[in-house]
């Protein structure tokens, strides 16, 4: 095993590792604002891939306008889903399992929608700056994939300076955490609410469009990246923006290392097992309770 | 007076009305193969398998408040010790059942000892990652299980010369089955145990206090949901005589929890109208072509909404109102 290929394996590592922790970041910030787990979070990245390509091979848009109509086409989903289900759930009381069931079973219909009109095939977008390549010292990466890490670091200190500095930012936290209290300083907890879907959903959108240049988009991709998301973002401490990178970088690197020394068909059954065990063993995630309330 | 002695006569009435409809039931359930298609007769044997491994899940959701995405790698070591032990090294049905139900038992204590003190989100999330890894595992043990290409060739289950090897037949063995457990679960609910299970469900620190140990005790229960998603997976593997990686995904775990859940975890009957549902829909929405699909998510998705507790919870409801409704008049 030489020393380039495990940088190879490293720098893969870490552009997955980006992803999940995009997608990460999505279900902080739905949990954050509704206290609910959103397991369709993949499905937010499936539909925004899915409309940036559509949008570029049918309609031939430019790329970044593709990619900005796929990130907002998630955040559009979100907003939608929240005002038609997610509301209507709420006011007849649900209870934990309700929300994930209900969730679940949207990303069951939203993966089924696709496969109805878009078929099996894989489909692969092209990245920023085409198929080009840095190298770096002997291992090469794609530029598209520097992009990614660059934007996925953008969102994280956006999302930061969003809950800590901007007015609505703030009214979103207080609305999650003192519902009535919120609702008597005259903030729409409602609207909040659904803002909240709509910030998590073009987010998970925005993740969409990133990986598909890296990966294949396909109808089944959602469950997965939402799970893998939701290791990076409880490794994390689930509502720390900042953990959930760490915990996605953590994630993907272990994970292909393990692609490295074990096998490529074990590579989810490691991510799996380390989600279990971080549940288990550091359910506030790495940086712990002291860092899990802050940013 | 004359109201006391009216909800008297009605109550007398009830159990007798109560079994004259276990009777009408009984016997249309004796007489529907012999009426319906052999397709409508292989979808009620499948609703029977899936309410034996649809009770595992329903009564760890709706008595310990288990959310388990577990079962179909129970269903999965089911089925694949009984295509292994019968194809591959030749031994009696009853064997591979056996060998079936030790497995999961072990691996439901070894998983479940760790992730049952997790509880909400993390335990479903933790049993949904579980699902995720016994997928992988049955494809990549391919020496054991046959990887994509299955195990093909299991017999059918024969007692004296006398093989149940068309839907019919088996219909006849499922069926008895599936109702002694649900019988006997219905009288672990009233036990002592069952107690137990419901006051540390509603209340864990009262139980913890009034002596219920609860961490064996949700083990316990959850080997009894494994072994029973076990069996179901011997029966099915029996039954359909090919098994591949491809019937124990993370859709089918998906599947045995929606059951619990449509047919409202907190009923026992409730889990054969939720696998009734979710074997008859699917099958009744195929004609509309490949939107299929989408459809049953709909559904799925009012059914969440509007009957949080289920088909079971909305009857038992239905019948309050009715017997309220007969001592009020």
């Amino acid at each position: 095993m030489t020393g380039t290929l495990i940088l190879q394996s490293a720098l893969a590592g870490i552009t997955n590792g980006f992803v999940y922790a995009l997608i990460g970041l999505g279900l902080a910030v739905v949990f954050r604002g509704t206290r609910i787990i959103n397991a369709m979070q993949g499905e937010f990245a499936l539909i925004g891939g899915m409309v940036a390509y559509v949008l570029l091979n049918r309609f031939g848009l430019p790329l970044s306008l593709a990619f900005l109509c796929g990130a907002l086409a998630g955040g559009a989903l979100g907003w939608l889903i929240e005002l038609t289900l997610v509301r209507p759930t709420r006011k007849r009381g649900a209870s934990e399992e309700g929300y994930l069931l209900l969730t679940l079973g949207i990303a069951f219909a939203i993966s089924a929608g696709v496969l109805y009109f878009f078929g099996r095939d894989a489909r692969i977008l092209p990245g920023i700056g085409g198929e080009g390549s840095q190298i770096l010292f002997d291992a090469a990466i794609r530029t598209h994939a520097i992009w990614l890490i660059v934007i996925s670091g953008a969102v994280m200190l956006a999302l930061r300076f969003f809950y800590t500095g901007t007015l609505i930012g703030l009214s979103m936290m207080a609305a999650s955490i003192d519902e009535d209290g919120a609702a008597t300083t005259g903030i729409n907890v409602p609207r909040m609410r659904s803002l909240t879907f709509l910030l998590g959903g073009s987010v998970g959108g925005l993740a969409g469009v990133l990986v598909s240049p890296l990966i294949t988009i396909q109808y089944e991709m959602g469950l997965l990246l939402t799970l893998k998301g939701f290791a990076a973002a409880i490794l994390g401490g689930l509502t720390n923006p900042f953990g959930a990178v760490i915990g996605g970088l953590t994630l993907g690197i272990v994970e292909s290392l393990a692609v490295l020394t074990v096998s490529s068909g074990y590579k989810d059954v490691i991510a799996m097992t380390i989600l279990i065990v971080i549940m288990i063993v550091l359910p506030d995630g790495i940086l712990g309770r002291r860092l899990r309330r802050g940013g | 007076m004359p109201v006391i002695a009216r909800v008297h006569e009605a109550n007398a009435r009830l159990p007798l009305l109560k079994w004259a409809g276990a009777l009408l039931v009984v016997a249309l359930w004796a007489v529907l193969p012999a009426l319906a298609s052999r397709s409508v007769t292989d979808m009620l044997v499948f609703t029977a398998l899936y309410s034996i491994a649809g009770l595992g899940v329903s009564f760890l959701l709706g008595q310990c408040g288990i959310v388990s995405l577990a079962q179909s790698v129970f269903y999965g070591v089911g089925a694949y010790s009984t295509a292994y032990c019968c194809v591959q090294l030749g031994w009696p049905s009853a064997a591979g059942l056996l060998v079936g139900i030790g497995i999961s038992a072990v691996v439901a204590v070894a998983v479940g000892w760790p992730i049952l003190r997790l509880s909400g989100y993390f335990l479903a999330l933790a049993t949904l990652a579980l699902a995720i890894i016994g997928h992988v595992l049955f494809l990549e043990w391919d020496w054991l299980t046959g990887g994509t290409l299955g195990i093909g060739g299991i017999p059918p289950l024969s007692f004296m010369d006398y093989q149940l090897n068309s839907p019919q037949r088996f219909y006849y063995l499922v069926w008895p089955i599936a109702a002694a457990l649900l019988w006997f679960h219905a009288n672990l609910l009233r036990s002592r145990n069952g107690l137990a299970m419901r006051a540390m469900r509603d209340a864990p620190a009262a139980a913890a206090v009034l002596g219920v140990n609860i961490r064996i005790l949700k083990v316990r229960m959850f080997v009894l949901s494994a072994v029973l998603g076990s069996l179901a997976g011997s029966l099915f593997a029996h039954y359909v005589s090919f098994v591949s990686v491809d019937s124990f995904g993370v859709d089918r775990a998906i599947n045995f929890l929606l059951l619990a859940v449509l047919g409202g975890a907190k009923t026992i009957v409730g889990t054969v109208l939720g696998a009734l549902f979710i074997t008859i829909v699917p099958n009744a929405l195929s004609r509309f072509g490949d939107i299929h699909a989408v459809l049953f998510a709909a559904c799925l998705i009012a059914a969440v909404i509007f009957l949080p507790d289920g088909f079971g919870g909305a009857i038992a409801r239905l019948t309050a109102r009715m017997r309220a409704g007969d001592s009020r008049s």
